[in-house]
Parts: C-alpha cells; structure tokens; sequence
C-alpha cells in the first residue's frame, strides 16, 4: 500500500504548473547523497483514493496538476490513481516523479501528462544541472513524450 | 518637620540621600536672586512647611517649597524659583536632544537611529535626517495636547484621561503623530490640470504641452504631498500624459514610436522622448525631499484594465472637451511598466508603487485577458508590484492602503475625479494582542472589552475631524479646498495590530480553520459594526491591518515588558506567521481570502514571498487562485539581489554576485509595502526580514 507523509505546493518540479506534490515513502531507490532520506521509512498515511478526494476538496482549482513524488515500490498503485484523477477529477494534469531508470512495462505512460525518471546520482548532479543524468518528459497532444529537461537548467 | 535618614527618588529614578542642606541651599539662592535677606528663621519656618517621606521625588519637594514660599508671603522669590526650576527643564530637555543627537550619529542607520517614528523611507542619516528627527517630540506633544482638548470639549475629561492612558500604555497607537498634516490622498489633479498650482500656493500655471505637463507634474507632487504626512497617490499621472503625448504627436502616435522626432543632434525616436520623460519624474521624485524630513515622497500611480478604465474615466472630460483614450493608455502603462522594470536593474528606484486593477469574472478570470496576461508577464519578467482584482469595479485600491467604495460614494466628475480623490484623513491602531490579553487575564469577555477600546478610538478620530475641520475653516487645508481631495470622501481608519498574536494567545491555530476564521470575523465585525454606527454624512471609517513598520516592533517590545506574551519580536502584518514554513502558498490566498478580509474594509496587502520567480502560466493561475479566495490585493515578493561591492542589481535571490563573485550582497525586499534595500530598515525589520520564510519549490 503507498503512503505519503505530506505534502506542498511547488512551482520548480512542474514547468508552467502550480502543483500540489505528495511525497510518497517506502522509497526503494535509496540513492546516496538522498535530499529525502526521511521517505526511505515505511511511515505516514495510507495514499488511496479518499485521500486523493480529501487533496481535491482541500485545493480545489487552486491548483493545476498532482504529482507523484516517489511510489517506486508499488507503480502500479501509483499508475491505478492517476487513472482515477483522469477520470474523476479530469481538471488535473498528473506527473510522476521516478526514482527509476525506466518506467516498468505494466504502467501506462498516457495515464501520465509528465514524467520524471533517473535516480538521483551525486556526481551527475540533480535535475536542474545540465550534466544530470535525469529527464523530466511532457505528453505531447498525440500522446508522446517529449524531453522538456532543458527547461530546468535556464534558471541556473 | 522631621529630618530622618531617608532617599529620595531623583528625576531619573535613581535614589539618594536626602540632604537638608541642597534644600536650604536653593532656597537661600532663590532669595538671593531678588536681593531679599534670607535669616535662618525665615528658611526654617519654610521648611517646617515641608512633609518629607521616604523615596520623595525631587519634583515634589520642588513643588512643595513653591507652595511653602507663597504661603509665607515671598511671592517674588517664590516666581524666581519657579523661573530657575523652568530654566533646568529646558536644560535638561536641550541634554536629553543633545544625547539623541550623538545616538543618532552612532546609530547603524537613519531607521534605527529614529526614536520615534522610524522611517525606512531614508536612505542615508545626515544633517537633513537630524533636522528632521529633533522637533519630533514636540510634535508628539503638541498633537496630543490639541486631541485631548477637543476630546474634553466634546465628551468631557474623563474620555480624554481615558484616552491618554490607553495610549500610554499602549492598547492604542497614534499613527504619524510627529506630523500635524493629515494622513494619505489619492489625488486629483484636475484642479491642477485646469488652474495649475495657484489654488495650493504655488505660481505656476496649468500645463499646456507635454513638458509642462511633466515638469510641472513633479512640482505639484512635491507641493501635495508636503502638505500629507503619508502617501500621495496620482492615478491619473499616465492617462494625463497620453492627453498631452497625443496633443502634440497625434492620438496614434504608438504606431509611430521608432520615428525620429527630435531635430536636435541626438535624433530621439518618439519612444526615446516619452521614456526621457519617465527618468525625469521618476528619478525626480525618488530624491530626498526637503520638505519631508530628507524623505522621499510617497508617490503611488495605479494602472487600469479596460473595464477598470471605463468605470473610473468613463465619464471623464478633458478641458478640450475631449475623452480619454483607451488605446493610447494602455500603449503608454505597459510602456511604463516595462520600463521601470528594466530601469530597476540599474538604480535602486522605491517609487511609484504601483497597483495593478483587474476586474476578473466569476470563475477568477481576467475579463480583459490583454491585461490580465500582461499582469503575468511582468510578474514573470521579475517587475514588483502590487495587484487590485474585484469582481465588479466598484472598489479601487487608490493609495497602497487603501480600498474605496466608488458606488458608496457617488461617482462624479464634476468636483474632479469622484472616486479617486479619496484617502485617510488619520489613523488610530488598536494593540489586538494586549487589548486581549489583558480582557482575558481580568475575566472580562474580550469582544466586551474590544468593543470600549473601539468606541473610545471612534470619538477620538471624530475630536481629530473637528480639529482638521477647524484648520480648513481657517485656509490651512488648500488641497481640500482646491479640490485636490474632497473632505467627505476621507476615511477615518481603524488600525489593527497584534491579531495573529492574540489569536495564538487564544490557544488557536494560525491555519485556514473554522476557529481561527470566527476568530478574525468577531474581531473585524465588531470594529465595522462601529465603523458604520459612527458614520455620519462627514465621518466616514474603514479598517486596515497597519503594515506597522516600525509600529509591529515597539507593539512586541512594550507588551512582553509589561509581562505579556509574545511569540515573536514584530508582529505580524498579515494573517498568518510569517515565519511558518508549513504553509502552502495556497494557504496563505486562503487566509487573505475572502472570509478574513470582508471586514477589513481600509485594506490589507498579502506580501507573497517567493524565493525564485514563477513562469507566466503559473503567475496566470496565481492569479485565479487570489480571484477564487477573494483575495483582492496582494503582490508578490522575491527579494532582488544588490552586489555590494560592484553595484550590481539582480531581479533573483542570490547568495553570491553573479558578476564579480562577491558574497557581500544586500538584498532588496518588500517589507512594508516600498521596495528598499534591506539593510536601511531598522534593525528589529532586518531581523524579521531574515527570519521570514520565502516559499522555495526546489526539492
């Protein structure tokens, strides 16, 4: 079962999106030099569809996009409720960000409007460093995925 | 009377030994100064008159040997003494200026070293900064004194008592009591624009062209606000300007800005002269003034979407029976706008504070999406500036502080502008966190309790409208009588402090919560409750949470001396903590949403601080999130980076100088509504400014 410990509304992670980003524990990635050791632990609250109604009722249309920010133990619950916000709350754009170097066979990627993969590698730097060995990819109105990780290293 | 051992307590506050001897002493002196023989009988027999105590003042023993002095009958010596006691308070006054004065000088900066009514409108301390600080406390003192005899006029002594001891011990603070003008205006400046400045003392006459125009713009500006002891507001400063630009070059000439129009060798294209005028005013007015103190004016200019611009000039004629012209407006504000952003990167430029009106739909849409996107735009380009929504025009954010109800007023161009030529005559801020705490600490109901204190501060404000009334009937006000401002569209504001404090005081917490909002509606209701009670066809009053710039310090200093609590050393100007890093920016549209500010009918501006900037897109849903809460007055907040070693000015939040690699950088930063550098704040306002969370996205 995921579970999250909280949760923030950021505006780096997403390009053009005002996101409300939930940090999902039970990381299995466990990259050196993690800026997020606390989300290694099995800890916080269940992260199911209720939770996901109470984060819709809470921030309404305040916000424009729901990103996933780990889940990597279990990415088929993470790909069965971006599902359920297409459906329920069609308003949302949904991103996932994966600690993974691929995203697994069983998720479908459309189910997602942007996708981060890449573990965090010290030496490589994170998103925003142009050596980075992550991607961050956008869904294009014909369902592909362009590479839009450029867009993270203007600003440095 | 007995001699014992004894102290007396001396005048400050220090203990002596009594000593019969300095008494004798001053009283052979004050004989010997009108030439009278002086026996030891006759200065015993005074003395006997004397009750003496343990820990006497020096001032009663004073008081008592005047007394004794003309119960005996030596009236001249009596009046010699009471002469020399009169001559060492003015010495020890002169001493008390002379410490101040080389405090002063010591001091980090010119808002530090203020003792009364700091000021981060000063830029550098020099002689013109002292000049300005010394008189201060008499200005105290003689605005208090003007006050309480109207006030015992109107409701007697006991009120007037009442109020100095509530000021006194700080339940109440007097706003900009070292100045005898009245507060903020939004002007008009059709008087101006039709008789230039003779109605308000000055020589020139009405602007004929465009150099006159802005030229003699920033003399007026300069003459208004010396006669305001607050902000002086010109909405119409660019919708004038087009007049003239398109008297002279044609009402399309933003079509034909790259043409050359200057014969002179320089050949200035139509753009380079219009920006020309802009660094004229703009650095202009920026300079220190000597009429305020070495101040800057506070100068605020408002920019209209196309809604906003007809509902406010819509009726609007020029003395050429012309109207004004959208098209050309809206070329000339953006033109502005991105100029003076682009100007900012080279010189520290606090003014004109600017405020951005949109009228947005009911589902938080900018109806004119021209400028809505625009409004994003600069926001995006780094541009700081404050923004107005309503989802109908009936209210326009005039001043920095200021909300005011045009369909509450009557809207006519006949007397000049309607609706823009309004303000606060005064403002009286309630201390919410000691007015609570002490209610709760005495068992008393504090709405109860709130309810004396607003009352009190209603009878005050309407004693002060008497008084400024009277120096009107006298000619003493000539921008009310020119029409610059009218009178009756002039609030009397209710200030507020402390209310974060008060409400965790109160064990609540400082989220968007059903408990806290209650909190916040009681409080605020009650004072409109007032506000509307004491409305009469000349009295008009609103509220505002006080940006409190140096009001939120001295507030969290006195109350936690007299033993109160207090969580932090500046209270809040907003409603939330500052410091809270667990607020989303979401929470805090919240609670400068609607259901808190509904009441808060002088305004209050939620200060968004973000570390970095935001793209377009996302200032664009910003921007619906505001016009969903209600949240109609905010801006947004990245501190700008000033090199200090090579003068570079960065629009980021940077640890390091980007150019010459320094890390001696100063920052600049909305504190209190003007974008100044930092360190020119006082220094408890640096210390929360470095204390106050900046939302950063980056994980």
């Amino acid at each position: 079962m995921l579970k999250y410990v909280n949760t923030g509304v950021v505006f780096q992670e997403i390009p053009d999106e005002v996101t409300l980003a939930i940090n999902i524990s039970g990381c299995p990635c466990r990259c050196p030099g993690c800026h997020s050791q606390y989300l290694w632990e099995d800890i916080g609250l269940p992260l199911n569809t209720e939770a996901i109604d109470d984060f819709v009722s809470q921030y309404g249309n305040d916000i424009t996009c729901i990103a996933f920010m780990g889940g990597d133990a279990d990415p088929v619950s993470v790909n069965m409720l971006a599902q359920y916000i297409h459906e329920e709350h069609p308003q949302y754009k949904v991103a996932w960000y994966s600690g993974r170097i691929r995203i697994p066979a069983m998720v479908k990627k459309t189910d997602f409007d942007f996708i981060k993969i890449g573990p965090f590698i010290r030496h490589l730097g994170p998103l925003n460093k142009p050596t980075t060995n992550q991607r961050i990819y956008r869904k294009t109105p014909d369902g592909d995925f362009e590479d839009i990780t450029e867009r993270f290293w203007k600003k440095t | 009377m007995e001699i014992k051992n004894f102290t007396i307590t001396k005048r400050d506050g220090s203990k002596d030994q009594f000593s019969l001897d300095k008494i004798m002493n001053a009283i052979v002196k004050a004989f010997e100064s009108v030439e009278q023989p002086a026996d030891l009988s006759t200065i015993s027999k005074i003395i006997s008159h004397l009750n003496m105590h343990d820990d006497i003042k020096v001032e009663d023993i004073q008081n008592q040997v005047e007394e004794a002095l003309m119960r005996e009958g030596f009236y001249k010596v009596a009046k010699s003494f009471i002469l020399y006691r009169q001559e060492h308070t003015e010495d020890r006054e002169t001493l008390e200026k002379m410490m101040f004065l080389s405090e002063y000088m010591e001091s980090m900066n010119a808002a530090t070293g203020s003792k009364y009514d700091a000021n981060a409108n000063v830029e550098h301390k020099n002689i013109a900064t002292l000049i300005g600080e010394l008189p201060k406390s008499n200005f105290i003192r003689l605005n208090r004194r003007l006050l309480t005899e109207r006030i015992k006029k109107m409701y007697g002594k006991e009120l007037a008592d009442e109020y100095i001891e509530k000021l006194t011990h700080h339940f109440i603070y007097k706003n900009d009591e070292t100045s005898l003008a009245n507060y903020c205006a939004s002007i008009t400046m059709y008087p101006w624009l039709i008789g230039g400045t003779m109605s308000i003392g000055g020589n020139s006459t009405a602007p004929t062209n465009l150099k006159s125009y802005c030229g003699g713009f920033v003399n007026m500006v300069f003459m208004v606000s010396s006669m305001l002891s607050g902000a002086c507001a010109t909405p119409e400063f660019l919708m004038y300007m087009n007049y003239f630009i398109g008297k002279e070059f044609g009402l399309d000439y933003y079509n034909r800005a790259d043409e050359v129009v200057d014969l002179s060798l320089k050949h200035r294209t139509l753009d380079k002269v219009i920006t020309d005028y802009f660094e004229q005013i703009v650095y202009t007015l920026n300079q220190p003034t000597g009429a305020r103190n070495y101040q800057a004016v506070f100068w605020n200019v408002a920019y209209y979407d196309k809604y906003y611009f007809q509902s406010i000039f819509g009726e609007f004629y020029f003395p050429d029976g012309s109207k004004p012209d959208w098209e050309g407006l809206s070329w000339l504000q953006k033109r502005f706008m991105k100029w003076f952003n682009k100007e900012r990167t080279k010189t520290l430029l606090t003014f004109p504070v600017e405020t951005m009106a949109l009228l947005v739909d009911e589902n938080g849409e900018c109806k004119d999406k021209e400028w809505g996107d625009f409004t994003a735009e600069m926001y995006a380009e780094g541009h700081s500036f404050f923004t107005y929504m309503s989802d109908n025009a009936d209210s326009l954010s005039s001043c920095c502080r200021l909300r005011n109800e045009i369909t509450d007023n009557g809207f006519s161009y006949t007397l000049g502008a309607g609706g823009v030529s309004t303000g606060s005559k005064s403002v009286l801020t309630i201390n919410l966190n000691r007015c609570i705490q002490y209610a709760v600490n005495h068992d008393i109901d504090y709405l109860e309790y709130l309810g004396g204190v607003i009352d009190l501060c209603h009878k005050v404000q309407t004693a002060y409208n008497e008084n400024l009334k009277e120096l009107q009937e006298h000619g003493m006000l000539p921008l009310f009588d020119a029409g610059y401002i009218n009178i009756s569209r002039q609030y009397l504001t209710i200030g507020i402090n402390g209310l974060v404090e008060a409400a965790e005081f109160m064990g609540l917490k400082i989220t968007p919560n059903d408990e806290y909002k209650k909190f916040v509606q009681g409080i605020l209701g009650l004072i409109e409750k007032y506000n509307k009670q004491y409305r009469t066809k000349e009295l008009m009053f609103n509220c505002e949470m006080i940006p409190a710039e140096n009001v939120g310090v001295k507030h969290a200093k006195w109350d936690r001396e007299d033993g109160y609590f207090v969580p932090r050393d500046c209270y809040n100007s907003y409603f939330y903590v500052v410091e809270d890093d667990s607020l989303s920016i979401i929470d805090k549209f919240k609670l400068h949403g609607a259901p808190y500010i509904e009441h808060l009918t002088g305004g209050s501006a939620l200060h968004m601080n973000l570390e970095e900037h935001l793209s377009k897109e996302q200032y664009l849903q910003l921007l619906k999130v505001a016009a969903q809460e209600g949240c109609n007055y905010f801006t947004f907040n990245i501190p700008n980076t000033v090199c200090n070693d090579c003068g570079h000015i960065d629009k980021r939040y940077l640890h390091e100088c980007p150019i010459c690699k320094s890390k001696n950088v100063d920052y600049m930063t909305r504190i209190i509504g003007y974008l100044k550098r930092v360190s020119n704040f006082s220094q408890a306002r640096q210390e929360e400014a470095s204390r106050r969370y900046y939302a950063h996205a980056e994980k």
